[in-house]
């Protein structure tokens, strides 16, 4: 008997060994989901963002215009902007559920998929924090000028690193024209990322909830994870369709629907509500530097994740102590969040420091209190 | 009167005794019906011990394991009657020490060599 086509074909066996015949721990559970979900994400956001592109105009006199004429005038260009902007917030829950998943679960023990996955991470932030630029409105340009100042922070090649990445001498038509080509740019970079990351788990198959070996226990990706990623992908595709369609600019900021004047500073800049708790541990420290190196060591942290490991189990599964200690992280995180949207005032100033105090102190003491329940299982 | 053989428990053993109980019964793999040495995590250490392990344990491990993972999908637990006991976990569930033992000890034999 030949071998099925989907076994010989030299294409097709990529995507069977992929999507079909790839073996599955059977008791992966919703939250094995999210990887497919992004991969969702990323598709959404580059076919509304292709068709944005052809009607977009990045030029400071043209660019806020342009996105009204897109939601005046242009077929369906209203969905295609609204579906952009909160397909962007959903891009960002399930990057964050994902990225929770792993550290819950241990998977961040596949060292090579969770290095790119981190790399991923941080080109999704860059990608939303140069695309929410462009529309031109207060809290674009603003938001632009308080993140790239940043920079200048840096001793010695600060300010000159600054300018360069402006083009002048401050945030002007060539930023935000170079902020279009690389917002356009970085998409497929991640897809290609992303193609690598896919990659690495199929070397070592995936993890499960209960973090032992599952080879004893496969099934086939095609039925079950197929329909079960369908499945997902509905209910995501429906949450997205009736925050867009009932109440699309509810994650927004209403300053952004004033066109960008660089002479006049909004009371309250503040980026999107996914960045918020960086933005929260970016201003806890007092110094310049010091809050850019905490801003950046919030997500990098995660790169260490690998190296602090010291239990006996891979998930927290068995670890109920440090399943409080996470669901407190989160709790911290959500709480960083508020804290981001808040002015600089008294009682937030000294709330944001503990917190983040908190945020930080939980890559110290989880490892510890791992080492200090399996002796006690020992 | 006391058994010769039985040694006397002071409070702070009792208390020491009493939170082992406390943190076995809180992790919860013996409701999968897992041993403790079913849940290591596979470094190369574990690798090579699970090799050198005899055929039957090894099988007895495989089906511990394919159990747990069923009732894991199933989002259930084994029956409270048949969950491993303290006792259980810390006799039979402890399998792979030797083998474990045995494996680091050589690595690190290996690796002392390899500094001269």
């Amino acid at each position: 008997m030949t071998m099925p086509i989907r076994k010989s074909h030299p294409l097709f066996k990529i995507l069977n060994g992929a999507i079909v015949d790839l073996p599955a721990p059977a008791n992966i559970s919703t939250l094995w989901n999210f990887g497919s979900l992004l991969g969702l994400c990323l598709v959404i956001q580059i076919v509304t963002g292709l068709f944005l592109a052809m009607h977009y105009t990045a030029h400071v006199d043209l660019a806020f215009s342009s996105v009204a004429h897109i939601c005046r005038d242009v077929n369906y260009g209203w969905l295609l902007r609204t579906l952009h902007a909160n397909g962007a917030s959903f891009f960002f829950i399930c990057l964050y559920m994902h990225t929770g998943r792993g550290i819950y679960y241990g998977s961040f023990l596949y060292l090579h998929a969770w290095s790119v996955g981190v790399v991923i991470l941080l080109l999704v932030m860059a990608t939303a924090f140069l695309g929410y630029v462009l529309p031109w409105g207060q809290m674009s340009f603003w938001g632009a000028t308080v993140i790239t100042n940043l920079f200048s922070a840096i001793p010695y090649i600060g300010t000159d690193l600054v300018q360069w990445i402006w083009g002048g001498f401050a945030v002007d038509n060539a930023t935000l024209t170079r902020f279009f080509t690389f917002h356009f740019l970085f998409p497929f970079i991640v897809a290609a990322a992303t193609i690598i990351h896919i990659l690495f788990i199929h070397q070592t198959g995936s993890n499960n909830p209960l973090g032992i070996v599952s080879n004893v226990d496969k099934v086939p990706f095609h039925p079950y994870f197929t329909f079960k990623d369908i499945t997902g992908f509905i209910v995501m595709l429906a949450a997205l369709i009736l925050l867009t369609l009932l109440n699309p600019y509810l994650l927004g900021d209403p300053d952004n629907f004033i066109p960008a004047n660089p002479l006049v500073t909004p009371a309250h800049i503040q980026p999107e509500w996914y960045f918020l708790f960086a933005y929260a541990i970016l201003r806890s420290i007092p110094n310049k530097l010091g809050g850019v190196i905490a801003l950046v060591m919030s997500i990098l942290i995660l790169l260490v994740l690998p190296f602090t490991h010291a239990a006996k189990f891979r998930s927290l599964t068995f670890y109920p102590l440090n399943q409080v200690m996470f669901w407190s992280l989160v709790s911290i995180v959500f709480l960083l969040t508020w804290i981001g949207a808040r002015p600089v005032e008294d009682p937030y100033v000294l709330t944001g420091q503990i917190l983040t105090v908190l945020y930080f102190s939980y890559y110290v003491i989880n490892p510890l209190t791992l080492i200090w329940w399996d002796k006690m299982l020992d | 009167m006391a058994s010769a053989a039985t040694k006397s428990v002071g409070f702070l053993g009792q208390l020491s005794n009493s939170m082992k109980r406390f943190v076995f019964r809180m992790s919860g793999y013996n409701q999968y019906g897992l041993f403790h040495d079913d849940c290591l995590y596979e470094n190369d250490d574990v690798k090579e011990a699970l090799r050198r392990l005899p055929q039957n344990l090894k099988d007895d491990r495989h089906y511990r394991m394919h159990r747990a993972i069923h009732l894991s999908m199933t989002k259930t637990v084994l029956p409270k009657d048949e969950w491993f006991s303290y006792e259980e976990d810390h006799t039979k569930g402890r399998y792979l020490q030797p083998y474990l033992q045995e494996v680091i000890t050589e690595r690190k034999e290996r690796e002392e060599w390899n500094k001269k």
